[in-house]
């Protein structure tokens, strides 16, 4: 009997019936007997000394249980701050504090707590509490904040500098420079983006007396990783006494990866009360204080010889780390940003600088891609002003680039190691789904004619490092925790099996993929396996879900654990076969002698003897299961080329996304449908940036888009029917051969939209247009040509 | 955000200077002003119910008045503070005299908005200050006697009190503010049908957003 494999089909998302028929239970849904509501006061200022705090007013409204600042906390005992999880060498890490005391840095930044019986009234009585607020100069541009006479948020932070971080080789990359045929250049912004999950983040705490442990349900992407947080830093209360839960959550993007004070507030407070508190952001909240993405200042050159081949790549970033720094925000607009800057390309030398810098904004982090999507902009754009200056056709200048085939795995200038790619049938494929010549011979036509709507096409070869990550390697770049992924297969005694991943997922499917894998390797149906995750107290540890590593790291966890079971299954079956263990196979769900098909023992014959424990080898402990923890041995590198065909209406400066077509290559695919709906999403979330998403913030650092009326985000209707198609080349690393799929359309789309931009316009002049392309920047550019 | 202009008054300096230093007169005069009393030598206390688009609330601040003049010039700064954010303003008033007896006011004020009432109404932020300071510079030439009455002895008083305008008004105003923006004198009356529409769109918008905050 040959089974029909289950990996690499389309099975339908088992997560979806409760989902779209309202019977998802997220966090704001979960009710208490005598819960309160606890409401934050936050700063209307960017920069302020905060001066006396009066809540006698608050305290009148009707259902307000109590009003706690800063003092309480500290009165209290506990650590109360919020730490960033990734040291850089010589980073400045002042503290955040869970509320602000003499100081607030950010419009946002939280003040006061009103716990009160309704969230109306805690509302009310946040409405009402008066804060006496000295205000200071703000800052929101990372570079100007750098500048001499620019306030500064922290006396240790000399120059609002948190890092000054470099990578690769300055003096070869100046060589490089100097003997160059050709330099093209971009001076470029990647706008700051407000991550926007439909549901917003949320926490409801109960706090058992008697045990002395709180359980806290929330919005959370890792909820080990916030334990682990909220125990050492926030609480003080030791890690096994605090559980945190991951109900259905709505999304993420990153901004439920990072620890916040709001939701170690909810526990503080139930603490101090006896009663479940429960908070839940507004909108208004939601888009103030997650913690946003991008927000860089670049200028970037590189280097040809006189046959378009690139000999040198130079970047120097001032990133935003906002106001504070965010969980992981050290790491992303370096480690996941400079050491991209190969992208798919064989290039000898390259350095890179980035500046962390503290702003008096939201504080930044990883956020679909994170620093990846930067990097990708930064090379793609430089790969087309190269084709500018160059004269060579944008395909073909990739292609001559390119990392062969050959030369994998490779050792790049930025300290990465791809280990396999074949990035020219990707391209290939893609301009070919494309008809990328017939739609060059349209827009000459269409130029000479000064008929219809300028039409632009643009490419992006990205790749892409996920599988986030091997721990020996983070830990030597500064991460403060390990990035393996960990899997406890429990087969029941009658053979189903229940998986528990610390891969705690947020709308991905990780319960239908991850059943796939357990019944593709045990032979089962998908509806034998059920998948726990999201909750500290059924799972053993976890690192979660980001970084597009659940299938590589988590999924191969769970394939390590299948096969300990699989082993034990061997040697309990050959026992029962009197065989030697070495000639027992496992294949299409039972155990066989090899080559003797009908001396076999069906999987569940072999699980029912391993827990009836009658008969087991000599010493063997009755039961099957199985612990594992997966530490990837290294990134995995997804990439591939999607193409953008844009058309601008030359009386209005409208852009008109009127075609996407992606060909990516993650490795092998577990579910094919599941894959396809990551790489939609991605492209949306990139073509909002590229076109119409921007948090914008004024010279003293207003957040100017609080809401969605002010802050774009992309719809249906603005997005055409994708064309995806893939190539494989399997992850060579990892047991299951995936590379991971989350962030792939976000990485590659903004640079494939403002290419294409830039090349419908070309022929005005219009060399360079940072994102978002609005209609009236759009439409400048091509009043004002080369002078933009 | 800068709020800057003139405004010509057919009345002469020292009435319209009297006008300005009397808070029971601003009172009547500035749209949606709850009380203002004299707290002070030249400071002034009060609340001021705003309302920017979907977002309404009430501020309670302080005008300091200060560099006075008479009847020339003076500076004043503002603080309002409300549960919707707050306004922050420093500027000066100037005085001059019209050549027909009137008087030319120049205003110039530096403001300062946060909270909600900048995340959330930022779109009609700029507007909505212009009409509230137009509305506020017309009433209180409701308020004035004009040239030849204040030489015959005028009251201001014997005009009828300027009401607060309703939200209609204030719809139309906005409408209108917007109109003189983008299009060009000439071609004004061709557009009149079309305020009257945006007139009321904006009213209902902002009845509606009354619930809102």
């Amino acid at each position: 009997m040959t089974r029909n494999r289950v990996i690499g089909t389309s099975v339908k998302r088992r997560e979806d019936p409760d989902l779209i028929t309202g019977r998802g239970r997220y966090t704001d849904d979960l009710t208490r007997p005598g819960m309160l509501h606890l409401a934050i006061v936050r700063s209307p200022y960017a920069h302020a000394v905060v001066g006396r705090i009066d809540a006698t007013r608050a305290l009148e409204v009707p259902g307000v249980v109590a009003v706690y600042t800063a003092a309480d906390l500290e009165a209290s005992g506990i650590p109360g701050v919020v730490p960033t999880a990734w040291l850089l060498p010589d980073l400045k890490t002042p503290p955040h504090p869970l509320l602000a005391k003499d100081r607030v840095r950010y419009v946002g930044d939280g003040v006061a707590l009103v716990v009160a019986d309704s969230r109306y009234s805690a509302r009310d009585g946040a409405d009402l509490v008066e804060v006496d607020y000295e205000p200071l100069q703000g800052v929101s541009n990372p570079r100007k904040a750098t500048e001499a006479g620019a306030p500064q948020l922290f006396d240790e932070a000399p120059g609002n500098i948190a890092f000054d971080w470099e990578l690769g080789d300055a003096e070869a990359t100046d060589r490089a420079f100097e003997g160059a045929a050709t330099v093209a250049k971009v001076a470029l912004r990647n706008n700051r983006l407000i991550p926007h999950a439909v549901e917003p983040r949320a926490a409801l705490a109960e706090w058992d007396r008697s045990a002395g442990s709180v359980t806290i349900h929330m919005t959370s992407q890792n909820p080990h990783v916030h334990r682990l947080l909220m125990s050492l830093a926030s609480l003080g209360l030791p890690e096994h006494k605090i559980r945190i839960v991951a109900p259905e959550v709505g999304g993420g993007f990153g901004s439920k990866i990072h620890h916040y004070p709001d939701e170690a507030l909810a526990a503080w407070c139930a603490m101090q009360l006896d009663r479940p508190v429960k908070w839940t952001a507004t909108r208004s909240e939601t888009n103030m204080t997650d913690a946003h993405g991008r927000d860089h200042v670049t200028e970037a050159e590189i280097a040809l010889d006189e046959d378009g081949r690139i000999v040198g790549l130079r970047a120097n970033t001032w990133a935003a780390m906002g106001a504070y720094l965010s969980t992981f925000a050290p790491a992303v607009p370096t480690y996941l940003h400079g050491t991209l800057l190969s992208g798919q390309y064989a290039i000898p030398a390259i350095h890179v600088h980035v500046f962390g810098v503290f702003t008096s904004t939201t504080p930044v982090d990883a956020y679909r891609g994170a620093g990846r999507p930067e990097a990708t902009y930064i090379v793609e754009r430089l790969l087309d002003r190269a084709a500018d200056e160059t004269g060579l056709d944008a395909a073909e200048i990739r292609r001559r680039n390119f990392v062969p085939p050959d030369a994998f795995p490779f050792q790049t200038q930025v300290a990465l190691a791809y280990d396999s790619g074949n990035y020219a049938p990707a391209l290939d494929r893609a301009l070919e789904m494309a008809g990328y010549d017939d739609l060059l011979a349209e827009q000459s036509r269409r130029r000479a004619d000064g008929d219809g709507p300028l039409l632009g096409v643009g490419l992006s070869s990205y790749i892409e490092a996920c599988g986030i990550a091997p721990s020996q390697v983070v830990g030597s770049l500064g991460a403060q925790a390990g990035l393996w992924e960990s899997a406890k297969i429990r087969v029941h005694p009658t053979g189903s099996v229940t998986v528990y991943t610390g891969s705690s997922a947020h709308g991905q499917g990780h319960e239908t993929t991850f059943s796939q894998i357990v019944a593709e390797k045990l032979g089962l149906d998908v509806d034998q396996v059920d998948v726990v995750h999201g909750d500290t107290r059924e799972v053993q540890f976890g690192m979660g879900t980001y970084g597009s590593r659940s299938a590589a790291v988590g999924g191969s966890a769970i394939v390590t654990g299948l096969d300990k079971v699989i082993a034990k299954g061997r040697r309990i079956a050959a026992h029962m076969l009197e065989a030697a263990t070495e000639d027992v196979v496992f294949e299409d769900g039972a155990f066989q002698v090899k080559g003797v098909p009908d001396r076999a023992k069906a999987w569940g014959e072999v699980v029912l003897a391993a827990y009836l424990a009658h008969d087991l080898p000599e010493e063997m402990e009755p039961g099957l299961e199985a612990t594992s923890f997966y530490n990837p041995s290294n990134f995995t590198y997804p990439f591939g080329t999607h193409v953008a065909v844009v058309e601008i209406d030359r009386e209005t400066g409208v852009v008109r996304l009127v075609r996407y077509v992606a060909v990516d290559d993650v490795g092998n695919v577990i579910n094919p449908m599941i894959v396809d709906g990551q790489i939609h999403g991605g492209i949306a979330q990139g073509v909002g940036q590229a076109l119409w998403e921007e948090a914008v913030y004024d010279d003293d650092g207003q957040l100017l888009t609080g809401t969605m009326l002010d802050y774009a985000l992309p719809r249906a209707h603005n997005l055409p029917s994708y064309e995806l198609d893939r190539t494989v080349t399997p992850c060579p690393h990892n047991p299951l051969g995936v590379k991971g799929v989350g962030e792939a359309g976000a990485i590659a789309s903004p640079a494939a939209v403002v290419n294409a931009v830039v090349d419908a316009l070309f022929h005005l002049g219009v060399r360079h247009l940072d994102m978002p392309l609005t209609p009236e920047k759009v439409w400048r550019a091509m009043k004002e040509g080369g002078r933009s | 955000m800068k709020i800057q202009g003139e405004h010509v008054f057919a009345t002469p300096r020292p009435q319209v200077w009297e006008a300005l230093m009397d808070p029971e007169v601003l009172a009547r005069t500035i749209p949606g002003c709850k009380g203002l009393e004299a707290v002070g030598e030249n400071r002034f206390q009060g609340a001021l119910d705003i309302k920017v688009g979907p977002v309404q609330g009430r501020f309670q601040g302080t005008v300091d008045l200060s560099e006075i003049e008479p009847p020339e010039a003076y500076r004043l700064r503002l603080k309002g503070r409300g549960a919707q954010g707050f306004v922050d303003g420093d500027g000066q008033i100037r005085l001059a005299d019209a050549d027909d007896g009137g008087t030319v006011m120049h205003y110039e004020i530096d403001a300062k908005v946060g909270g909600r009432i900048a995340s959330v109404g930022q779109r009609l932020l700029d507007s909505s200050a212009r009409v509230i300071t137009r509305q506020a510079l017309e009433g209180l030439e409701r308020q004035l006697p004009t040239a030849p009455e204040a030489a015959a002895g005028g009251e201001p008083s014997a005009r009828p009190p300027a009401a607060a305008p309703s939200q209609v008004e204030f719809a139309g105003r906005f409408a209108r503010g917007l109109l003189a923006e983008m299009v060009p004198p000439e071609k004004r009356p061709l557009v009149g049908a079309v305020v009257l529409g945006v007139g009321l769109i904006g009213a209902l918008l902002l009845v509606r957003g009354c619930g809102g905050g």
